[in-house]
């Protein structure tokens, strides 16, 4: 963080929501979603652009919020990890990550997430080694990227099968079932 | 399914299919049909259909085949993928301070004075601290304290704390810090590990009587089991190696962060991203001078930890000095230089390994000498200079044992625990040293190993209690699987194949802590209300390996619950019963065992309430999905939601409480308790490399990794620490190195130059999954955590050997050493174009047909013994024509064990050995 440069106006769409704010003139991006605009699930994990951990998107494009002036992002759509559901329906790229171990830690997760679900929306059948080079700036310290990759092939089948992600406030199982005639075993 | 609820068509407590009798308070939810049991889960011990090649297990009676065995994903793992986690720098409180700390430019100074006017004149700055705030020492271990929150006398290493500020903003106290003056006097400092081993005139540390001469020796260990004498004679094939193991980091990707709040009843709430809060909160009571009691030690989300965020670290102290003094919350976010200088990482070793292999193939001795690099503080390394020997006594059978280890303190960031714990360095060059011998005795190595492998339920030449061992399944199934046969010493030069083996605790049988009250490791709490949903109170550090998951998946097992029904509140340890923390791969196999206890507790009221409402007999009754029924008759039964309330009846919500215990075990020599575990889980990796021969670029292509775990609780997360381990372990044999300038200073404390596998780095794992049923585990299960990662670096080591011939002796295996290495194989053999070099072939000699024999006699001495409930005892040394049922020293006195070197042996120690030169003070007669 760098000293105090005196304050600006600043104004962007962040994850839907138009954000009105006053920033320092030299204020970094991640700083500015992280402690100002209310989203901590961009990640500060080396600042130095080299973990991914920071990834958001502006206008659509997976940036490095760590080394990105806040003023660069003035007047832009700005995406997060927390703009990537629908209301309570997980993004598939959210939902095959829970499912397929895509996380461990989840440190990662909101950076591999945005990346990800900009290279969905580019194209929704990806290749491995399509996959690959999208996270290639991307590190996480517990998978292995094995089950990552699984996870975006499971969400990129979603995508393209029309599957739908359940709503997750869904009633859960009843604590009171009954028998039925296949319980008989 | 349409549900018709009629209270008239409940006949006697036998139930119509399809037909709930009558709604209850709590129900409402989907799936209101219990679904039928699934044979092909029940154990055929309990009459199912699941085979069990292993004999049965004491928990078999617990399987409801609701959740244990499934791929699950992770209980949690929805808040991660939509951000709502919140580590360590995401806990934000009202009010809060940033802070942040002054570290020394100095490798090993004195702090004459620390002046912070200028700095608490700065406005916006609240509180500064310094060491005199916090003069009580701490660290991880109770016998090895020697850290301060802040330098009291001296700095030890560049990045060592000196003050702490907190302030208004970042950038207020990034201007505070620099605003602190501090005068040093700069003493000698030490680098290099072996100067560790001398007198010196300031040593790092002052230990008292107990320290060991003038020396910065932190910790030594001799130990001899075995024919020592014998083994050198016998040997028809030696294999000596000096090795050099760089020191690595962990690299989490989440920076420590810490948040200290001292609420108005004067208690403190810490919030910080701990594997091990219960040692914290210890640390934290001696250091703030207040009863635990008024600590509460809340555990956030942890991105990553392998061991680094697991001792009690100076910037928490910090944080709750701050925030004490300022009386305000204090929040402190690492840089990721910092996490480099707190570091904890795998210790730089100097490693000499001999094997010895004599005319039958078997190993009739290992000799280990260790010098390990301990930086400036003691950490874990007490059990770590213990483990660079013991944890590489099995899987295979040996003559004799002999190991030297020392650690040192050097003026470098402190190494402590890591994945794999103390055994990973020792555990490749072991694996490679058999490389080396079934080079040396032309036999293919799988076969090397098959042949002298222990076998279940044996004792260790250190006298360890191994129960079940699946390590045979492991070299079988790699072996298939990779095709090794049509490979090995036959791929073209520049592609290669090796096998790498791996043996490691499942929970340390020691606990950090040992009171003489046989305090339990784990206990778990549950809690059952008229909703049916349970809540699960546990101090299982959840660190992103999955142990709420697996603590929510043995509950739902024995309870016959869904897993939405659970769930787990494991964040306080106001909360929380006592858990020793997610280190030595000991939370699955205890925490799970302590969860099966405390769910056993609800299971027993449940079938009481059953038996009274349906009037079965209770020996008959069994749970499945939801509902407790008769085995014999199904329709005889009731939801769990009427047993549940049934059995509240006059109490309310029903609590139990369960915990794990590890049996006594071992033996009783000086350090016979370090390595001890109630289990061990075994692995074996091929991993198949491709060299480019002309820039020294290795790759590793593919890699079969066979672990046994027991059995998989959650196969989907044992596959992630399988693949996971490997690209950690790829990563230190290939491209990871803390890197020091001869000045001592760290050159890459970042993610750029600090080399982590991306994902084009990393090779396609096939994970596999052997499960030998381990009778103590829960439900069967042994650790996959730290295991897996030790035979990936030995696996690539030996694929590079195969592919051009040249045997590493220096980690990581980076391109401009491969190039040296390459270059030298040229040299020696007079061959201009490297790409002229011969591969490795092997011819098999006579000896490969006696090891196949004896590895196929093995096998059915293995089965037999898994099977046997009255297997007698088997200890190492019977492979050597001695009586395994009774322990080989207590009749063979060339067995007898030594823990102290003779004068003899200290007239040409090894490195490490050397230690043994000096006299503890307390023996010196001048202390």
């Amino acid at each position: 963080m760098l000293p105090a440069a005196g304050e600006v106006p600043w104004r962007a769409v962040v994850n839907g929501t138009e954000k009105e704010l006053a920033i320092e003139s030299n204020a970094i991006l991640l700083d500015v979603l992280r402690d100002k605009a209310g989203c901590l699930g961009a990640k500060r994990g080396c600042d130095m652009g080299t973990c991914g951990c920071c990834s958001v998107l502006i206008d659509g494009q997976p940036r490095l919020s760590c080394l990105t002036l806040a003023a660069e992002a003035d007047g832009r759509d700005i995406t997060t990890v927390e703009g990537l559901a629908d209301g309570h329906h997980l993004h598939p790229i959210q939902q095959t990550f829970a499912d397929y171990g895509g996380s461990q830690c989840g440190f990662c997760s909101p950076g591999f997430l945005v990346v990800i679900s900009a290279l969905l929306e580019e194209n929704p059948t990806p290749s491995d080694p399509e996959i690959k080079s999208a996270i290639e700036g991307n590190l996480c310290r517990c998978t292995g990227y094995q089950q990552i990759v699984d996870s975006v092939r499971a969400a990129s089948q979603i995508l393209t099968s029309g599957g739908s992600i359940e709503d997750s406030t869904a009633p859960k199982s009843d604590p009171h079932p009954g028998f039925s005639e296949e319980g008989a075993s | 399914m349409s549900v018709e609820k009629k209270d008239d068509e409940m006949v006697g407590y036998r139930q119509q299919p399809g037909k709930l009798p009558f709604s209850k308070p709590g129900s409402g939810g989907k799936n209101q049909f219990s679904k039928p049991t699934d044979a092909s889960i029940i154990p055929e011990s309990q009459g199912g259909s699941k085979k069990q090649p292993w004999g049965p297990h004491p928990h078999d009676e617990l399987v409801s085949g609701q959740a244990i065995g499934k791929p699950t994903a992770m209980v949690d793992s929805r808040w991660k993928v939509t951000g709502q986690a919140h580590y360590g720098d995401d806990v934000r409180l009202a009010g809060e301070l940033i802070g942040r700390i002054v570290r020394s430019p100095h490798h090993y100074a004195r702090v004459l004075s620390i002046d912070v006017t200028k700095a608490l004149e700065l406005p916006g700055v609240i509180a500064v601290a310094t060491g005199a705030d916090a003069a009580n020492k701490f660290g991880v271990l109770p016998v090895t304290k020697d850290e301060h929150a802040m330098a009291v006398e001296k700095v030890r290493h560049a990045g060592d704390l000196v003050a702490c500020v907190a302030a208004e903003t970042e950038a207020t106290a990034r201007e505070a810090e620099r605003l602190i003056e501090v005068e040093y006097e700069i003493l000698d400092s030490i680098h290099d590990m072996r100067d560790g081993l001398e007198d010196s005139q300031t040593p790092i540390h002052d230990r008292g009587k107990y320290h060991i001469g003038e020396s910065n020796i932190q910790k030594r260990v001799f130990q001899e089991f075995g024919d020592v004498a014998g083994m050198s004679q016998a040997a028809v094939a030696s294999h000596k190696q000096n090795w050099l193991f760089a020191g690595v980091n962990h690299a989490a990707t989440e920076p420590h962060a810490v948040v200290a709040h001292w609420d108005p009843s004067g208690r403190l709430t810490l919030y910080t991203p701990q594997q091990v809060p219960h040692y914290l909160h210890r640390a934290l009571a001696d250091v703030l001078e207040i009863p635990m009691h008024q600590i509460n030690v809340h555990r956030t989300f942890v991105g990553g930890g392998f061991g680094g965020k697991s001792d009690p670290f100076p910037h928490e102290m910090c944080a709750a000095i701050l925030a004490r003094k300022a009386g305000r919350p204090v929040r402190i976010c690492l840089d990721r230089e910092e996490v480099y200088w707190i570091n904890r990482g795998r210790h730089p070793s100097r490693i000499e390994m001999n094997l010895h292999a004599d005319s039958e193939g078997r190993i009739c001795g290992i000799e280990t000498d260790a010098l390990i690099d301990g930086g400036a503080f003691a950490s874990f390394g007490h059990v770590t200079t213990y483990y660079n020997g013991v944890l590489h006594t099995a899987p295979y059978e040996i003559g004799a044992f002999h190991y030297t280890g020392a650690r040192v303190w050097t003026n470098k960031p402190a190494s402590g625990a890591m994945r794999g714990h103390g055994a990973v360095n020792s555990r490749c060059a072991v694996e490679v040293g058999m490389d080396d011998l079934a080079e040396q005795l032309a036999v293919d190595p799988i076969t090397l190993r098959l042949a002298n492998l222990l076998p279940p339920h044996s004792a260790t030449i250190t006298g360890f209690r191994v129960t079940s061992i699946g390590m045979r399944e492991c070299l079988e199934r790699v072996r298939a699987a990779s095709g090794w046969d049509d490979k090995f010493r036959k791929m073209p030069l520049g592609k290669g194949i090796g096998i790498g083996c791996g043996f490691f605790i499942s929970g340390s049988a020691l606990p950090i802590h040992w009171d003489p009250n046989k305090f339990p490791h784990a206990t778990v709490h549950l809690k059952i209300d008229m909703d049916g949903g349970v809540t699960v109170h546990t101090g299982a550090a959840e660190i992103g390996q999955g142990s709420d998951t697996v603590i929510a998946q043995s509950v739902a097992e024995v309870l016959g619950l869904p897993l939405d029904m659970i769930r787990i509140k494991s964040r306080d340890t106001d909360t929380s019963p006592v858990d020793l923390g997610s280190y030595s791969s000991r939370v699955t196999f205890m925490n799970a065992n302590a969860a099966i206890s405390a769910a056993m507790g609800i299971r027993d009221e449940l079938l009481d309430a059953t038996v009274e409402i349906t009037g079965a007999e209770r020996n008959k009754l069994v749970i499945g999905d939801r509902r407790i029924f008769a085995k014999n008759d199904p329709a005889v039964g009731v939801s769990y939601l009427e047993a549940l309330h049934k059995a509240q009846e006059d109490r309310g919500a029903l609590v139990s409480s369960g915990a794990y215990r590890t049996p006594p075990m071992g033996r009783t020599h000086k350090g016979a308790a370090a390595g001890l575990a109630p289990a061990y889980s075994f692995s074996a990796y091929v991993a198949e490399v491709s060299v480019d021969i002309e820039t020294g670029q290795t790759k590793v292509d593919k890699v079969w990794a066979a672990h046994d775990c027991g059995k998989a609780l959650n196969p989907l997360a044992v596959k992630g620490q399988i693949i996971g381990s490997c690209h950690m372990g790829m990563g230190q044999v290939l491209s990871e190195e803390m890197r020091y300038l001869r000045s001592g200073h760290l050159m890459n404390p970042d993610l750029l130059d600090y080399k982590i596998p991306s994902v084009h780095e990393m090779p396609e794992v096939i994970p596999i999954i052997v499960e030998s049923n381990d009778l103590e585990g829960p439900f069967g299960a042994k650790e996959a955590g730290e295991g897996p990662l030790l035979p990936i670096l030995p696996a690539v080591c030996n694929a590079v050997y195969d592919a051009i011939g040249v045997r590493t002796s220096e980690l990581p295996i980076t391109p401009d050493r491969m190039y040296r290495m390459i270059e030298n194989r040229c040299r020696a053999e007079k061959v201009s174009d490297p790409l002229d070099l011969a591969s490795p072939r092997l011819e098999h000699s006579a000896l490969q047909d006696t090891l196949d024999a004896r590895s196929n006699a093995h096998t059915e001495r293995d089965i037999e013994r898994r099977l046997d409930d009255e297997r007698e005892p088997y200890h190492n040394g019977a492979l050597f024509g001695l009586d395994p049922t009774i322990p080989p020293d207590e009749v063979d006195p060339r067995w007898a064990v030594t823990v102290l070197p003779s004068d003899e042996y200290l007239t040409t120690p090894r490195l490490a050995g050397s230690a043994w030169k000096h006299t503890e003070r307390r023996h010196r007669g001048d202390a």
